[in-house]
């Protein structure tokens, strides 16, 4: 990695983790593509390595949820067993497409989330529950 | 089967777990974490409050971005000195997007953003 590399990468984390503590919306989305843009990563590699990322942010976020009594390892457990089985699916259908194909369906998920966010309004007033960040 | 009813206490294992599947294949597709489905699902179809959904989605989102993780690692599409760059940035980021949550209105900051990802998404299109 070359000086400037390392720079823009600390700065696109820098910007995912702040925003996705804003918006309580995930880093990934935020990581992807602009490892595609500024960086100019593979839409593979930029994928495998937002995963990667994400692991350790949701480690830390799920253990403070748990000292606070929020997290129940039952439905935990529940969800991941389907989770498992279908990211097993999900990372292998990604493999098996074309990185041009995989980057435009990538942009269409961007776009249901940004349709997303303009068509909820948040109440104003939600002082008991500060938007987290899904990862 | 008494098990099939879902109440906020104790939501039915089943529902998670489709749940999960569909946002464990979103996850592995994406490479994003899968809250994004995950969280309103769980509050939408499993009957849970808002912050527990949060605080499950997020534990669950462990195991799945691990086996991506693994999955795209075999296939030589993981970057890891960048990773560990990133880890770094965001737990920085964390901590900043925290502390300025209380004094950003929440509905301009997601309106300016939702409009900055729509330019994203036609950058990534046309590139």
């Amino acid at each position: 990695m070359t000086a400037p590399e390392i720079l823009a990468l600390l700065a696109i984390g820098l910007t995912a983790g702040a925003f996705a503590g804003l918006l309580g919306i995930g880093g990934g989305v935020l990581m992807v593509p602009a490892m595609v843009l500024i960086t100019g990563f593979d839409q593979h590699v930029a994928q495998g390595t937002s995963l990667l990322v994400i692991i350790p942010a949701a480690a830390v976020g799920s253990f403070t949820h748990h000292r606070h009594g929020r997290l129940t390892l039952r439905d935990a457990a529940a969800l991941a067993i389907g989770g498992v089985l279908g990211a097993l699916l999900g990372s292998m259908t990604a493999l098996s497409l074309d990185e041009e194909l995989l980057r435009r369906l990538f942009a269409i998920l961007l776009l249901l989330i940004a349709a997303r966010m303009l068509m909820t309004r948040s109440p104003k007033a939600e002082p008991a529950e500060p938007a987290r960040p899904a990862a | 089967m008494r098990d099939m009813v879902s109440t906020p206490d104790r939501p039915n294992a089943l529902i998670l777990a489709a749940i999960g599947l569909a946002a464990g294949g979103l996850s592995g597709l994406f490479g994003v974490g899968g809250g994004i489905i995950m969280v309103p699902a769980m509050v939408l179809l499993a009957g849970m409050a808002q912050q527990r959904a949060s605080a499950t989605s997020l534990a669950s989102i462990i195991p799945i971005a691990a086996v991506g993780a693994v999955i795209f690692g075999q296939a030589d599409s993981v970057n890891l000195p960048a990773a560990g760059v990133l880890m770094v940035g965001s737990i920085v980021g964390v901590q900043v997007g925290a502390r300025l949550m209380t004094r950003i209105g929440d509905d301009r900051l997601r309106i300016g953003f939702a409009i900055f990802m729509i330019a994203i998404a036609l950058t990534m299109l046309v590139s």
